[in-house]
């Protein structure tokens, strides 16, 4: 005969087992595609083995770069809560017009950019070679130069590095890897362009122009004691950010 | 005699000599690259890299630092102001002419799609060919202005399909329309509906028509649903393909007319209104302070009575005060805090207590429901300058024109607000002109300049006591000067015209000087 209470503690179990599997159903449906590659089960091709693998790297390099005024190590900056951030524009005299010190910004970060994950290229490339090996391919990797291109909306790098697979009698080949991340640097580069040349001809800038005519754009333009301003440009759909800093046409304290 | 002379000379030459590194000293040199980093600057000397070139004179005089044009050929850029080595060493085309009023910079309307851009020509290759479009380059178009005003987006309608066995539609431009035709000749393509593939050849394009019109017979209908669309500022309905419709009008969702023809914004409800949080109408305007965006309880204050968007106000509130979208107003820090609206406005009486060391002024900006505080330089070599047209704020930093001040004799003259920034004052029989906005001083410095113009605030008050014999000292004139009120008050001169005279700074702490400091007093006896 089973007890009463008994009964009701194993009503108990039941409802707890059913709400542990209800969530872990969800768990898994929710971070599915993460537990799939974290688990190792997921059969990626070579192209997207190399996006998963580099991209992570491409955005920290330019989360780094970007506050900094596109540069990894700024030379010449002024520290502003305590980030260094790169003087594109700069005179160090009174009411003058400010020097350009960036000409080619655009062309400049991308060597920042390739010059930071030239290591996290060939460490890609080696894990690339050892997974297919490590998968039963006969692997034939060549490698070659890559090249940074910061497009609209995105950043792509451009491996040349042909991979050819063998497994069996089939054979896939691949002439070169595009890892390409989501960014709107190059749009927040052309504005700084723009401020730039106003700030080397005219010596200031109207933030609200920018802001009018870009939607999505918010312009910061902080004043410092010595003149300097540092301009903040932020997308505020995917709140990529771009700072620089500028010192032109200065007034001297009691001008 | 002989001997004498050469001595002389000697030290004639040595003198020379010394006099001459002396100024050399002092002279500005032009260092192509500075110890701390900084390409071309006029500095000391000492302050020029020693592994790149100097020169005893301006940079605008050198050959390695002379400003220029630096044209980027592949970009299409041209960046004014550069210096010649800095341009050619990141492979920039450098042109001496430094207002790069140059063939390669001249500008022109960029047409991309329905966007135009004035940039240069190789800027508009650049951009067309980064979008996949043929370069629309027009000269003739002279402004900015005229160039954005002259983007038109290419006339739309339905393209009407056959899609496995039913006949659908997307709505398109005529030229997209004919290439899917094209590519749908040669056998079969991907439409830009994903994974499905367009099996029949048969494309056909209605101009100004919408997919949801009955005539087509297309298997598009109206939805409930409504989004977005990059680049535009109005809510718009969606049909059941996905197709962008006409602006949201609740209105008019049971109307069929409504459905079936494109309508110009301009004909569609509350055109030339912000329709902020509108339940019915989703025709937002940027210029009116609002833009489609989905809607969030708590955001905003009203959900739309079909779908999901609505026009968001983009207004903002500061200290219980309203602001429109884009509208910008005047702020100045007091006891640490920007003070805004009459606070911030500045009057004889409160003069002195404004402008204290450290503050300045700030302008602040509504933008998109957010308030972007930008300050005017500091010390307040830039005051925050306001209007209003309308009902319409508008604010902005400038100069601080107090130079001339002091020099001014007349009130009419002093107070003259289109020429400068002066305030007329009659402080115990001690009048004059000084700064409406009193300039602040790097006083910490040895600042002779700013010692000087303090000083010309100093007042001399002569008193004259009696004494009897057998008596004590009596005041007979000018007795008043020992108050502590005159003291005050001729203080307070002192402060209108600068960093000067006892003050608290910004955060009300006290400065340098306590008001005992700056009083001198002298004895003279006389029988």
């Amino acid at each position: 005969m089973v007890n009463k209470s008994d009964k009701k503690g194993q009503i108990t179990i039941f409802i707890i087992l059913a709400i542990m599997i209800v969530a872990l159903g969800i768990v898994i449906y929710m971070f599915y595609p993460q537990i799939k590659s974290s688990l190792g089960f997921a059969e990626q091709n070579p192209s997207a083995f190399m996006q998963s693998c580099l991209q992570d790297k491409i955005k920290e390099t330019v989360d780094k770069i970007t506050p900094q005024g596109g540069s990894l190590n700024p030379e010449f900056y002024y520290l502003y809560q305590d980030v260094k951030i790169r003087y594109l524009c700069y005179t160090n005299e009174y009411i003058s017009l400010c020097t350009v010190q960036e000409p080619m910004l655009k062309e400049s970060i991308e060597s920042e950019i390739k010059a930071n994950i030239q290591s996290d290229v060939t460490e890609c490339l080696n894990e690339l070679e050892s997974s297919f090996t490590g998968r039963g391919y006969q692997v034939s990797l060549h490698r070659g130069t890559f090249a940074v291109e910061l497009l609209p909306k995105r950043i792509a790098v451009t491996l040349n590095s042909s991979l050819s697979l063998k497994k069996g009698d089939e054979t896939e080949t691949y002439q070169e890897f595009k890892v390409v991340l989501n960014n709107n640097l190059y749009e927040l580069i052309s504005i700084a362009n723009s401020i730039l040349s106003f700030e080397a001809t005219a010596g200031d800038v109207e933030t609200t122009a920018y802001m009018n005519y870009y939607r999505d754009l918010k312009v910061e333009k902080l004043k410092q004691g010595d003149g300097t301003k540092i301009y903040i440009l932020t997308d505020r759909n995917t709140e990529d950010v771009f700072q620089f800093a500028s010192r032109s046409q200065v007034w001297s304290p009691g001008y | 005699m002989k001997k004498n002379n050469l001595i002389k000379l000697a030290i004639f030459l040595l003198i020379g000599i010394f006099l001459i590194s002396l100024i050399s000293s002092q002279v500005s040199y032009c260092c192509e690259k500075t110890t701390y980093g900084a390409w071309c600057q006029n500095e000391e000397e000492s302050k020029c890299s020693s592994s790149f070139q100097k020169a005893p004179t301006s940079c605008e005089a050198t050959s390695f630092c002379r400003q220029g044009c630096c044209f980027n050929s592949q970009e299409g850029n041209c960046i004014e102001n550069t210096p010649q080595k800095i341009c050619m060493e990141k492979k920039g085309l450098w042109n001496a002419n430094s207002n790069c009023e140059i063939p390669q910079c001249d500008l022109g309307c960029c047409l991309i799609g329905n966007q135009a851009a004035f940039v240069t020509q190789t800027r508009c290759k650049r951009l067309s060919n980064l979008y996949g479009l043929s370069i629309n380059f027009k000269t003739e178009i002279g402004s900015e202005t005229e160039c954005i005003l002259s983007a038109t987006s290419d006339i739309e309608g339905a393209c009407v399909f056959a899609q496995e066995t039913e006949i659908t539609c997307k709505r398109t431009t005529q030229k997209e329309c004919n290439e899917m035709e094209a590519k749908g000749e040669s056998g079969g393509f991907f439409s830009f509906f994903e994974n499905t593939e367009v099996v029949e050849s048969s494309v056909e394009f209605y101009e100004g028509k919408l997919c949801t019109n009955a005539e087509l017979e297309t298997n598009c209908a109206p939805s409930q649903k409504t989004t977005c669309i990059e680049g535009e500022d109005a809510v718009y309905f969606l049909d059941t393909c996905g197709n962008k419709a006409n602006v949201y009008d609740a209105g008019k969702y049971n109307d069929q007319n409504y459905w079936a023809e494109i309508k110009d914004v301009a004909e569609s409800c509350g055109y030339g209104e912000s329709n902020a949080n509108s339940r019915t109408c989703g025709n937002c305007d940027y210029f009116y302070g609002t833009t489609c965006k989905k809607f969030e309880r708590g955001v905003d204050a009203g959900s739309p009575n079909i779908g999901d968007y609505i026009c968001r106000d983009l207004g903002c509130t500061y200290e219980g005060v309203r602001y429109e979208h884009g509208e910008s107003f005047c702020a100045v820090v007091a006891g640490g805090d920007l003070v805004i609206g009459e606070d911030a406005t500045f009057n004889e009486e409160n003069l002195a207590e404004k402008n204290q060391p450290g503050s300045r002024y700030f302008r602040l900006l509504c933008y998109n429901s957010e308030i972007i505080v930008e300050p005017c330089a500091d010390f307040r070599t830039e005051v925050c300058i306001q209007d209003e047209i309308n009902g319409y704020r508008a604010a902005a930093c400038r100069v601080n024109r107090w130079q001339d001040c002091t020099s001014q004799t007349d009130e009419e003259d002093c107070e003259n607000e289109d020429k400068r920034d002066c305030i007329w004052f009659d402080v115990e029989d001690v009048k004059g002109c000084a700064p409406k906005y009193s300039p602040g001083f790097d006083f910490w410095e040895n600042n002779t300049e700013n010692e000087g113009l303090c000083k010309t605030a100093d007042v001399e008050c002569t008193m004259e006591y009696t004494k009897p014999i057998g008596g004590s000292w009596n005041c007979e004139e000018n007795c008043e000067c020992d108050d502590d009120s005159w003291k005050t008050k001729m203080n307070n001169v002192c402060g209108y015209i600068g960093d000067c005279g006892s003050k608290n700074n910004y955060l009300g702490y006290q400065g340098f000087f306590s008001m005992g400091d700056l009083y001198e007093k002298e004895s003279i006896e006389k029988d």
